[in-house]
């Protein structure tokens, strides 16, 4: 039962993200109507997911907050064509991605990654590295830092649409759904992108897993 | 703590960039960068071709209504333009061309009547000085040259669509011809009036106006003999070289015959 409940919740959106999208309809709207300040609650809300999203598929942090803050300017600068047929999370998104794969096309034979901290207040990764490691202090970071390193060399080697499904899915949680509405494919193309980028993903972090 | 009974998946090792987050100084450099690059854009003037994909969206969000207006504008077009000249619809309107190109015709001879009477009305002579500025159109009017088109244009109601076509160029041939009419005759269209076209000189005959042989020799002799001046001496040196002509040419005669000693011979 649990495990039907979760394949569901990655097929469709939950109904936590439906209320979100109308809370998020509304101050769109304010904002339509001239109400310049209230973008700023919508920056507020999605800079840390967009931001995360672009850090993940650029792996360079200057890059991520650069292209991060033209997302929101482009959402900015186009809402008044925003009509609510898809949620603003999902159109925020859609702009994000399309900036973020275009700096990377442009950019493609230049990349410097950069890495962000690991919060230690995150039960599960924690969690990770602890069975990975026993290990503490110094030795500990470095090991971490190694891990980093070694997922963001894996993350780099993915095609850029499997890289973005990957980042959209695992580590943002969006459904199959909402990843084919924000990258404009099918469900099943979404599908399948994620199988063959997690089984590229198993072939470089082999000797990080277990089990 | 390491625990090597952990079962370690893919997921598991992508949950350790979910955790990854970027310190709480770099979001208040975020905010201050984002507020500045969001009053440049306020401020910055947008392209033209914002404009454009404005109204671009706005027709992509009206499509079907657009498309269906496009749709009868093309086929309005169409029947107008290609399936409507041979219907009778067609023939009203450019019957009401053909008035109107006629009644183009006076109004354009009144102007070079109009300036033809000037001159004339400060000399204070002529038939046409009492007259008024719309007579002279009236007689432009009656020549055969502006009469040919309007007659074409009012002989057959039921004329053929191109009729028209070809009534509109005779009148403005009709102008332009009658333009290079003046000009030719009277060199210049200032000197016209339309009583001098009556008046015109008649045609010498072409035989008449060859001058005598006497005459002709003189004219020709005048140069060569300046110190002659005088008609008499003149006609005497014209006497002299007429008579030696006429011995030059007996001469001339006689070698082409071969007339040297008994024999006759024919040279060829």
């Amino acid at each position: 039962m649990n495990a039907s409940k979760a394949i569901a919740k990655t097929l469709v959106a939950s109904p936590e993200r439906r209320l979100e999208a109308d809370a998020d309809l509304a101050i769109v709207r304010q904002v339509q109507a001239g109400d310049v300040a209230a973008f700023d609650r919508l920056i507020v809300k999605y800079r840390e997911r967009v931001l995360g999203i672009v850090y993940n598929m650029t792996s360079n942090r200057e890059d991520a907050a650069d292209l991060a803050q033209d997302s929101f300017i482009k959402a900015f600068q186009s809402i008044h064509r925003f009509q609510g047929q898809s949620s603003f999370f999902t159109w925020l998104y859609r702009i994000a991605i399309n900036s973020t794969l275009s700096h990377l096309r442009k950019n493609r034979l230049r990349s410097f990654s950069s890495l962000e901290s690991i919060r230690d207040d995150d039960p599960v990764s924690r969690e990770v590295v602890d069975a990975l490691t026993d290990t503490t202090g110094a030795g500990r970071e470095a090991f971490v830092r190694e891990l980093q390193e070694k997922l963001n060399d894996a993350m780099q080697k993915l095609s850029i649409k499997h890289r973005t499904v990957v980042t959209l899915f695992e580590i943002d949680g969006l459904s199959h759904q909402e990843i084919a509405e924000v990258m404009g494919c099918s469900v099943g193309t979404v599908r399948s992108r994620l199988h063959y980028a997690k089984q590229l993903l198993q072939a470089e972090l082999q000797p990080y897993m277990r089990g | 703590m390491k625990d090597p009974g952990r079962k370690i998946t893919v997921e598991d090792l992508l949950r350790l960039k979910r955790a990854e987050r970027p310190p709480p100084e770099f979001w208040a450099r975020f905010e201050s960068e984002m507020r500045a690059k969001q009053l440049a854009a306020i401020v910055v003037k947008r392209p033209w071709w914002d404009g454009a994909s404005r109204l671009f969206a706005a027709v992509q969000r009206h499509q079907l209504p657009f498309a269906a207006a496009a749709a009868l504008a093309l086929a309005f077009v169409g029947v107008h333009f290609v399936g409507g000249g041979s219907t009778t619809g067609r023939r009203a309107p450019t019957g009401a061309a053909g008035p109107a190109a006629v009644a183009r015709v006076p109004a354009h001879q009144a102007q070079v009547a109009a300036r033809a009477d000037t001159p004339r009305e400060k000399v204070g002579g002529g038939a046409l000085q009492a007259a008024k500025p719309e007579q002279p159109v009236v007689d432009s009017n009656t020549s055969h040259l502006a009469m040919a088109p309007v007659a074409a244009q009012t002989e057959s109601p039921s004329r053929a669509p191109f009729a028209d076509g070809i009534g509109i160029p005779l009148v403005d041939l009709r102008e332009a011809g009658s333009d290079l009419i003046k000009r030719d005759v009277f060199g210049s269209d200032r000197e016209f009036e339309a009583s001098v076209a009556s008046v015109r000189q008649p045609v010498a005959e072409p035989l008449a106006q060859v001058d005598p042989a006497g005459a002709r020799l003189e004219r020709l002799l005048a140069p060569a003999l300046p110190a002659y001046s005088s008609s008499s001496v003149r006609s005497l040196a014209g006497d002299r070289m007429k008579q030696k002509a006429s011995y030059d040419r007996m001469y001339e005669s006689m070698d082409r015959y071969g007339t040297g000693g008994m024999s006759l011979e024919f040279r060829f």
